[in-house]
């Protein structure tokens, strides 16, 4: 009866069954429609943005949708490395980190793996937006690191870095917000939640520049009926364009603050 | 104009200038700390958390519990893991890769201070002696450095640390472990548990706080000259080069006296300064903490857990 | 006094320091060595430089300077980490770098046998293998461990067994001049040599103010003696010193 010990990492020889892997999912939206959270279906999280988070940066900013808290801090323009090849356009360095005790579980093998792969999406995402020719030969560094995962962290991630390299004052043809959905079975989930996608059958991420109309980075993972493919993206696309706005207000009022 | 080009060229006139007059450019006596703030439970995946400001310097400290079988030399201690780290979003002189030698420095500092204070007592994490007992990770991560990062990364620890809560939990004859009830999921309920662990004739320990001994808090000085200056950023570490770190507890109690060689001998009236400034920074910290606890079980966010 | 002589381990007085060797030249190809022994506790050190360093450690006013602890066995960590650093920092205030532009200096610190007191020993075998090396000094150092039972008695020199019995123990780093290594001293220096300043203090363990007073005299006067021994071992061409002691 008692649930397993999924929240402490047991040693393997008294370990119990993991009932978090496998096991009868939990249905993910009550009789009346609403989520786990009392959100509804296209329900985005509530979202806290601020800049200026790190003194010592050029640009940051934190984020918290959710149970999701992320930092992000930009530096440079600065010198690139040595090693580096001369190149006339400027460099974007992304990194991304996850604070140890961010997950369930303390330290899980796959944090590296999964680490590595957040990295090189958030440059894939970021890359598009920065105007990188205005600041030739030079680097500009993007460091996130994930205090709290709770779902959907790399497209906050994604959001939270485009807010950093405006407070650094970088050059970029537009914010970039982004936004995970989640599908299970016939449901689309909107700004998914750490319990949701783990049950969820396809992820989606969207990343897209709202003013110009343009997406710089989808990635769909897992099992997708085809006809929820367009609703979903349409879905994220609204919800971008929903969180393009709160960022927008929210540097607005940053500099207005600054100001005085 | 004329200043800023005085302060880059020669910034050690520049600041000696403030010092003679007794101020700091920041505005600060030369005694005082910077503002100073504490919020628990900054981070609800970990089980204790704690994020601290002093100034500038921003420090998140978690806490995670793991389950593990005691060693034949201690049947009824836990243990607990200090690590500090800098990653690379703290400061423009981090990059990513390679590991910090400041950060593996502080870190062995901190968990020297941890030891020598006393504050766990490491037979409060045994769950069954013998059988089981909890590993305590204690990561600290600096988010912004700016100075004193070993004061600030000690409050951030026994911060988080006073936030910590064992989970309530099971002990099977074989040393098995289950969580009682869990704080995510509402199904399992404390009595339904009870019941099923009578049956089963497992031993209970219940949800509680670590019982901790008397606090730690650090002051780091530095000597320049005929003066002493408390809690100083980084442009004055940097600058002023000679420094010392003073730990005492709650107690007055001298926890440590650190001062890595510098171009200072401490004479024994620097040393009775510095620790008189470091017993009542101790005092001042100590209840800054203290509202942050009573604040912390005021308010509501404890109930969700519960 | 002869209970008080008895509750140590190896039946020293609590202000008495255990027999100090120093032996220099043991290695060849470094510029400088030196061994330094108290007791069962040993460091060699090797100073290699002034010599030409490259990138980040060039600096265009002083020389660098690297310190390097190889422990008995196995992988440095952070202990070492620590230990390079506080060496290194307490080095810095007696080396005259500034002769020394562009170039670096390197010490490194090798752990025979670790028996207590491992960090002061160090220290001393480093002051040593500098003066071997040639390397100019503007005073000598000498370090020494002092440690508080658990019947709040002060003892000197800690064995390996004391540091782990004992409450709480610092290791003392004073300048053996009475002279400061700066110039220009603060007015608040009292300038007898009984009333000197230390240049490094590390503790473990928790101690009262009082008693940790009560350690920086006693090791501000075990560590005169010591550099009296440096002083006379230094002066001799390659010569086996030994001294023991009551103070």
């Amino acid at each position: 009866m008692s649930r397993a010990a999924s929240t402490y990492a047991v040693p393997s020889y008294n370990a119990t069954p993991d009932l978090s892997v496998k096991g009868v999912p939990p249905s993910l939206l009550s009789p009346e429609g609403s989520r786990l959270d009392g959100r509804l279906p296209h329900e985005c999280r509530p979202a806290y943005m601020k800049t200026g988070a790190v003194n010592a940066a050029a640009g940051s900013a934190y984020a918290e949708f959710g149970q999701t808290k992320v930092i992000v801090s930009v530096y440079g323009p600065r010198e690139s490395k040595k090693a580096q090849a001369f190149s006339d356009i400027g460099r974007l360095n992304c990194d991304v980190k996850f604070a140890s005790f961010s997950t369930s579980v303390r330290g899980k093998a796959s944090q590296g793996m999964e680490e590595k792969e957040y990295t090189g999406m958030l440059h894939k995402a970021l890359e598009c937006a920065v105007a990188l020719h205005t600041f030739p030969k030079t680097t500009v560094d993007v460091f996130a690191l994930i205090l709290q995962s709770g779902g959907g962290d790399l497209a906050v991630v994604i959001s939270c870095a485009s807010m950093a390299l405006a407070d650094a004052g970088i050059v970029m043809y537009d914010l970039v917000p982004a936004v995970s959905l989640s599908c299970t079975g016939s449901e689309v989930l909107l700004d998914a939640s750490m319990e949701e996608e783990r049950w969820g059958d396809g992820g989606m991420i969207v990343a897209a520049m709202t003013s110009r109309n343009e997406i710089t980075q989808l990635t769909m993972t897992g099992e997708w009926p085809s006809t929820k493919v367009s609703e979903a993206l349409q879905l994220c696309l609204d919800a971008c364009l929903k969180l393009a706005e709160l960022m927008r207000s929210c540097l607005k009022e940053q500099v207005v603050a600054g100001g005085q | 104009m004329e200043v800023e080009a005085f302060k880059r060229l020669y910034p050690l006139p520049f600041y000696e200038r403030y010092l003679d007059s007794s101020v700091r450019p920041d505005g600060r006596p030369l005694g005082r700390a910077r503002p100073t703030s504490v919020s628990l439970g900054a981070v609800s995946t970990a089980d204790g958390s704690a994020l601290v400001k002093i100034g500038n310097t921003t420090m998140l400290a978690g806490v995670k519990l793991e389950v593990m079988v005691p060693s034949q030399e201690t049947p009824d201690q836990g243990s607990i893991t200090v690590d500090f780290q800098m990653p690379p979003i703290c400061s423009p002189l981090v990059r990513p890769g390679r590991p910090v030698e400041a950060a593996s420095v502080i870190s062995e500092q901190l968990s020297n201070v941890l030891t020598s204070s006393e504050l766990v007592n490491l037979s409060e994490l045994c769950i069954a002696p013998g059988k089981a007992a909890w590993m305590a990770y204690l990561d600290v991560y600096c988010l912004d450095a700016d100075g004193s990062l070993l004061d600030t990364a000690l409050l951030a620890s026994v911060a988080a640390l006073a936030h910590l809560q064992l989970p309530a939990v099971s002990v099977s004859e074989e040393g098995r472990v289950y969580p009682v009830s869990s704080s995510t999921s509402g199904d399992v309920s404390m009595e339904g548990a009870e019941t099923s662990i009578k049956v089963k004739g497992n031993s209970i320990s219940p949800r509680r706080r670590l019982k901790l001994g008397a606090a730690p808090f650090a002051l780091t000085c530095m000597v320049h000259k005929k003066h002493l200056l408390a809690d100083p950023c980084a442009e004055e570490e940097t600058l002023l080069q000679c420094s010392i770190t003073i730990t005492m507890n709650q107690m007055g109690r001298l926890v440590s006296f650190y001062k890595p060689g510098g171009a200072v001998p401490a004479t024994t009236a620097i040393v009775k300064e510095c620790i008189s400034l470091a017993r009542r920074r101790a005092r001042e910290v100590q209840q800054i903490l203290k509202e942050a606890l009573e604040d912390h079980i005021e308010s509501p966010s404890l109930m969700q857990t519960d | 006094m002869a209970g008080e002589a008895l509750s140590r381990p190896d039946g020293r007085a609590g202000n008495q320091i255990r027999p100090l060797v120093c032996t220099r030249s043991l290695l060849s190809r470094a510029d400088g060595s030196a061994q330094w022994s108290q007791e069962n506790t040993t460091v060699l050190a090797a100073v290699y430089g002034p010599k030409s360093v490259t990138g980040k450690k060039e600096n265009p006013e002083y020389a660098s300077l690297e310190v390097i602890w190889k422990p008995k066995s196995g992988l440095s960590g952070k202990f070492e980490k620590e230990a390079e650093l506080i060496v290194k920092r307490s080095l810095e205030s007696i080396i005259l770098a500034a002769l020394y532009p562009n170039l670096g200096i390197s010490i490194i610190l090798q752990v025979i046998n670790d028996d207590g007191s491992l960090l002061a020993c160090a220290m001393n075998a480093a002051c040593a293998a500098l003066v071997d090396a040639g390397i100019p000094l503007s005073g000598l150092i000498a370090a020494v461990s002092c440690g508080v039972t658990v019947n709040n008695e002060v003892v000197l020199d800690l064995l390996k067994s004391e540091e782990q019995k004992n409450v709480a123990h610092v290791c003392l780093v004073f300048p053996s001049q009475p002279v400061s290594v700066v110039l220009e001293l603060p007015s608040n220096v009292d300038e007898k040599p009984e009333k000197q300043g230390f240049i490094t203090c590390v503790m473990r363990g928790a101690m009262d103010v009082d008693q940790y007073l009560t350690c920086v005299d006693q090791g501000r006067a075990a560590s005169a003696e010591i550099a009296k021994f440096l002083r006379k071992s230094l002066g001799q061409s390659q010569v086996w010193a030994l001294l023991s002691f009551l103070l």
